[in-house]
């Protein structure tokens, strides 16, 4: 599906092929609408909880903010080992842990230590096109697996096995993932687990949106399973699950030598984490997690209005059952999704990245996020309703 | 399941090269008016993502700083908060310089060869070798030498990096001042009074919008409760 003559701005038309660009190019755009209700970006709407707030203002007056080593804190390195053996099943001890600037500047790193020029990495399609940006800055190729829709955008073990060649060093798993807000399953975790060990890849797994899962589905981290310590990268962070993607701290766990290829890029490329993120990181650890069990009964809600909102539009989408996003098939309106995207910014003033934003073939798809108040989402649908049903009228 | 020293496969060669990462720690002294712009700015929410280039008064404080101290005269559209001066040289080396190219500066233990080498660039402080497309300078360097250089840069056609976190003279010279440089110039520049809170800048140049795309693709924003810290220091110097 090509973007069609349209009356789309030139700014907008001119990067629509550039996933990042465009999601920036619209951003850019709403902001010139007052009322606008922003469904695009992946950022919590929700407070940072009080109790991170608290103790980076202490850490400040105790003076607890000067330059910290390049790796990190040693204490939030011991937490996050300790979250990861006790949580995730994973094994991992201090050495086995870098704290980085979010999950973004992890994801470069992980990609630098890893990747000389013409290696490929297995990305499922569609995807957050920040991860081709770190793959390509690093010389490496991607190389999409295809998901379905009918599959709830789970990963097939099937697929990245036919998609290996001799160049092939590693496969990128994000479970729950962006923009699908799919999972990969446990049986096929450890299907691909298996490949990873037969074929000697490395799997990166992106489990940033780990705390949200909805309808009974569980997490699984596939670092856990007998073989994959020495072979697995896993990626997390702070931002999604505690409300707080401003301070810029996450952290990757992978063996050793890796991390320390990695402290040794983020030397000369970022320097250190802020120490006081890094202090919020540590109280998000060892703090009450009562708030991030309300954020997910606040989803929970979010995700049932606006799935009510698109079933009366007649809009069909993915099973959701993780992370934050509604992947909303939009293809019977008829018209390319970043056109679609346009017109509900300017006449409903309603903030919506089209598919084609994660993955060129995704102009029949939108993704929808939920990080707005439910006053705010029934609003969105409310202005959106008239504009699809004119389209899915035509 | 014990945890893995050792991954499964070689890493990336570029890696070999570089110096261990520094494991040092340093004190700090916080302010009254950085501990409180810090509180507020958490207070008022400000705990998600900025824009993309930096929150806006702290790109308009770096103007009016470049404006009255060096006669420099750029936009705020044409500054990006970084997290330290660190990324600012990173980002400006990879995208401006080729792998395979060389950067030119003025001593070799310059904060420029590591990056260099992470890119695949040579490194140089001999004007004369070919294939330069970088010169990277600092306040700290002898100014006949700068002056030299900078004539070089200008008639090869060379970016510049003028990097302003590495102190030195305090005087209002600035290579973006030459006609020929003022759009090839990078200015960087750290707030040192903060430094674990991880801020810094780049400023100016014709690359500008091109430097802040690849710092977002990195690591989005700087941390936003640093960049209101850094305006209270603004406050207190003030």
């Amino acid at each position: 599906m090509t973007v069609p003559n349209s009356s789309v701005p030139e700014e907008v038309r001119a990067v629509a092929s550039d996933g990042t660009r465009l999601r920036y190019a619209l951003m850019e755009l709403s902001a010139q609408y007052k009322d606008a209700i922003a469904l695009g970006r992946g950022d919590p709407d929700l407070a940072t909880p009080a109790h991170i707030v608290e103790a980076i203002n202490r850490a400040i007056r105790d003076n607890q903010t000067g330059l910290s080593p390049v790796i990190g804190m040693n204490v939030l390195r011991d937490a996050i080992a300790q979250k990861l053996r006790e949580e995730n099943g994973v094994p991992a001890e201090r050495e086995n842990v870098i704290v980085t600037t979010g999950g973004q500047e992890g994801l470069f790193l992980i990609m630098q230590a890893l990747l000389n020029p013409g290696d490929e990495v297995l990305v499922p399609d569609p995807r957050y096109t920040s991860y081709d940006e770190a793959i390509q800055s690093a010389g490496g190729k991607i190389v999409l697996i295809p998901t379905d829709h009918e599959d709830a955008f789970n990963l097939r073990p099937e697929a990245i096995e036919e998609a290996i060649t001799p160049a092939t060093k590693a496969v990128l798993i994000i479970s729950p993932g962006n923009p699908t807000s799919g999972i990969v399953t446990e049986d096929r975790l450890r299907a691909i687990a298996e490949i990873a060990i037969k074929r000697n890849l490395i799997v990166i797994s992106d489990e940033i949106y780990e705390k949200f899962l909805y309808d009974g589905w569980k997490h699984f981290s596939i670092g856990s399973l007998p073989g994959m310590a020495e072979r697995t990268i896993t990626l997390n962070g702070f931002s999604k699950s505690y409300a707080m993607t401003g301070f810029r701290v996450g952290y990757v766990a992978a063996p050793a030598n890796f991390i320390e290829a990695m402290a040794k890029v983020k030397a000369v490329t970022t320097g250190p984490a802020a120490t006081i993120s890094q202090w919020g990181g540590l109280a998000a650890l060892q703090g009450p997690q009562e708030p991030v069990q309300e954020f997910h009964r606040i989803y929970t809600e979010r995700r049932a209005l606006m799935i009510d909102g698109l079933t009366r539009m007649g809009l069909n989408y993915s099973d959701p059952r993780g992370a934050f996003f509604l992947w909303t098939n939009s293809s019977s309106t008829g018209i390319h999704a970043t056109e679609l995207a346009y017109l509900l910014l300017k006449e409903a003033q309603v903030l919506i990245f089209p598919g084609n934003a994660f993955g060129e073939k995704w102009g029949g798809y939108l993704r929808i996020s939920i990080l707005q108040s439910t006053d705010l989402l029934r609003e969105a649908l409310t202005r959106m309703e008239p504009i699809i049903s004119r389209y899915r009228a035509t | 399941m014990s945890a893995a020293q050792k991954l499964a496969v070689p890493l990336a060669s570029r890696v070999a090269a570089l110096p261990a990462a520094p494991d040092t720690e340093s004190p700090a002294v916080v302010q009254a008016t950085v501990a409180s712009a810090a509180a507020q700015a958490m207070n008022a929410g400000h705990t998600h993502y900025t824009d993309r280039p930096g929150i806006l008064p702290l790109r308009q404080h770096v103007v009016e700083t470049l404006g009255a101290t060096n006669g420099i005269e750029i936009s705020a559209d044409e500054v990006t908060i970084t997290c330290g001066a660190v990324e600012g040289r990173f980002v400006a080396l990879k995208q401006l310089v080729k792998a395979g190219s060389k950067v030119l500066a003025a001593s070799a233990d310059s904060l420029i060869a590591a990056p260099a080498e992470l890119i695949g660039a040579g490194f140089t402080i001999s004007a004369g070798e070919e294939g330069i497309s970088l010169l990277y300078l600092t306040p700290a360097d002898d100014p006949q030498q700068r002056d030299a250089l900078l004539q070089q840069a200008a008639a090869n056609g060379w970016w510049v990096i003028w990097d302003m976190s590495v102190s030195g003279s305090s005087s209002a010279f600035h290579p973006a001042q030459h006609p020929a440089l003022a759009k090839k110039t990078i200015t960087l520049g750290e707030v040192s009074e903060l430094s674990g809170w991880r801020v810094g800048w780049m400023a100016g140049s014709e690359a500008a919008n091109k430097l802040r795309a690849f710092k977002q693709s990195m690591t989005i924003c700087t941390t936003s409760v640093s960049q209101w810290a850094a305006l209270g220091l603004k406050g207190s110097q003030s």
